[in-house]
């Protein structure tokens, strides 16, 4: 791998005691089939439900299929946030695995910080959109309108950084 | 089975199929028959779901007969090159079967004509055409006796002759797709794209079905399926254009080949679901209704064969070259 000539700067040597461990060298490195394409299942399964159930609130509340009742889709948020805790933890999981690679690249940074924002909106439409009874349909999507929007905008954002994290890594691992 | 067996196993379908659908149609046109519409489109939107895999299954069938004596490559280029023209019709055909399908649901039995079977009339008309070109130029890689003995590439008539000049050459194609990095990641984030769409308003209504959130009536739901079938074609092309960029790495695949196998049966449960009464005894069901239980063995089979897709997907990576070819 490349070694970082232009600037004589190493990856911090946390990131090789991780790759060096027993855990993350079996993440990595194991023919099972429940190693690391397991986590990265769960990882896809999670987004599924995360991303798929916010999507479907996002579009009621700018107008599609209008006919949904607003009021019984606050159920739907108990999937995201099941969606959310797999994606925490087979992140985690994913970062033991493959350490340097995501550490050291900028866009797993971007990735986290589009999440972090994409979750803050979403608890937001949960806040301001689903646990006010006393809201009509017609103010609920008017309140909701804006951060539907967003919250499109930043899970399509975030699934973009994390597919991009497979392109624009600089170490694989850490360089020898 | 090898993949000459299973090419011809399914090639026949999507190039006689058509042609089946097409005189249906006509038919239908004729004697103002609404059923019959109805079920040429159904034949349109099967044909073209068989025709990917159909497709696919021709790369592990040029692979295995490419090197015997008699087989000509060019033949075969030129044959995938006329595969790769019909499918891109076919798809179209069916997309636009589909949504011929879905407006006519609940209409009364005089439904209009609209512009969509005016274009399902042109483009499986086409299909037809091209289908015929994608038989004759692949019986010619290996029945001699039909044509005209020649192992040279040879265009008879001025159709052939045009067509041969719109038909892209697999090779150039595939360079095109696996050129740039950045090209090859915006397919695969939009196939994660439609796979969230899909996923998202399908398993929704697979849910609701089996009993979750049951406060919400099940026809304005329902009427999210248009997003899932836009998530779905997403899929479709941004898969096929990885497959044909990156033709071996997914054809001696077995996690790709169970995918594939999982689409195929999923389309067994939509026609379920759809033309066995299923969805009629569930789209007038209000809050609070139970939905019958053959309806929820579909939507049962609907998530799980859905993950499942998902699962052999991320396993493609992992499941490379394990298909041995003998050679």
């Amino acid at each position: 791998m490349s070694t970082n000539k232009e600037i004589g700067l190493a990856p911090p040597l946390f990131l090789q005691a991780i790759e060096d461990t027993g855990f993350s060298t079996w993440l990595r490195e194991s023919e099972s089939p429940f190693a690391f394409y397991f986590i990265l299942l769960f990882h896809t399964f999670g987004l599924a439900l995360l991303v798929g159930t916010n999507m479907v609130v996002d579009l009621r509340l700018l107008g599609v299929a209008r006919g949904i009742p607003l009021a019984p889709l606050k159920r739907f948020f108990s999937i995201m946030w099941i969606g959310f805790a797999i994606n925490a933890v087979t992140g985690v999981l994913l970062v033991v695995a493959y350490p340097t690679k995501s550490l050291t690249n900028p866009d797993f940074y971007v990735k986290l910080t589009v999440i972090g924002f994409a979750l803050w909106v979403m608890w937001k439409i949960r806040m301001k959109v689903f646990e006010d009874p006393s809201l009509n349909e017609a103010e609920m999507m008017e309140r909701g309108a804006a951060l539907a929007k967003w919250s499109l905008i930043l899970w399509f954002g975030a699934i973009t950084a994390g597919r991009l994290l497979a392109y624009t890594y600089k170490y694989l691992t850490y360089p020898s | 089975m090898n993949f000459p067996h299973l090419h011809l196993l399914l090639n026949h379908f999507p190039i006689i199929g058509t042609v089946v659908g097409l005189g249906l149609f006509l038919i239908s046109m004729i004697g103002k028959n609404e059923d019959l519409r109805r079920a040429s489109l159904i034949i349109f939107a099967a044909m073209a779901l068989l025709a990917i895999p159909t497709f696919f299954s021709g790369n592990g069938a040029e692979g295995a007969i490419k090197k015997l004596p008699g087989v000509s490559e060019a033949m075969i280029e030129r044959h995938q090159g006329a595969a790769m023209l019909a499918l891109l019709f076919m798809e179209i055909t069916g997309a636009l079967s589909v949504a011929a399908l879905w407006k006519s649901q609940g209409i009364s039995r005089a439904a209009k004509w609209n512009w969509r079977l005016s274009a399902v009339l042109l483009f499986s008309a086409i299909t037809v055409c091209l289908m015929a070109r994608v038989g004759t130029t692949g019986g010619d890689i290996r029945h001699p006796e039909i044509g005209n003995g020649q192992e040279e590439v040879t265009e008879g008539s001025s159709l052939s002759k045009l067509l041969r000049r719109v038909e892209p050459s697999p090779e150039k194609f595939a360079e095109l797709m696996t050129a740039s990095k950045w090209w090859w990641a915006f397919m695969m984030d939009l196939h994660f794209v439609g796979l969230v769409l899909l996923i998202g308003t399908v398993g929704i209504l697979d849910l609701r079905l089996l009993g979750f959130a049951k406060q919400i009536p099940i026809d304005p739901l329902h009427k999210l399926v248009p997003w899932a079938m836009a998530g779905f074609g997403l899929n479709l092309v941004t898969g096929v254009l990885a497959f044909t960029g990156m033709q071996d790495y997914y054809t001696y695949n077995w996690a790709f080949w169970v995918k594939m196998l999982a689409i195929m049966l999923l389309g067994l449960n939509v026609a379920a679901f759809y033309l066995t009464g299923a969805f009629d005894s569930v789209r007038d069901l209000g809050p609070g209704d139970d939905a019958p239980p053959f309806a929820k063995w579909i939507a049962a089979t609907s998530l799980f064969l859905w993950f499942a897709v998902i699962t052999l997907g991320r396993y493609i990576q992992s499941y490379s070259d394990t298909i041995s070819v003998h050679k």
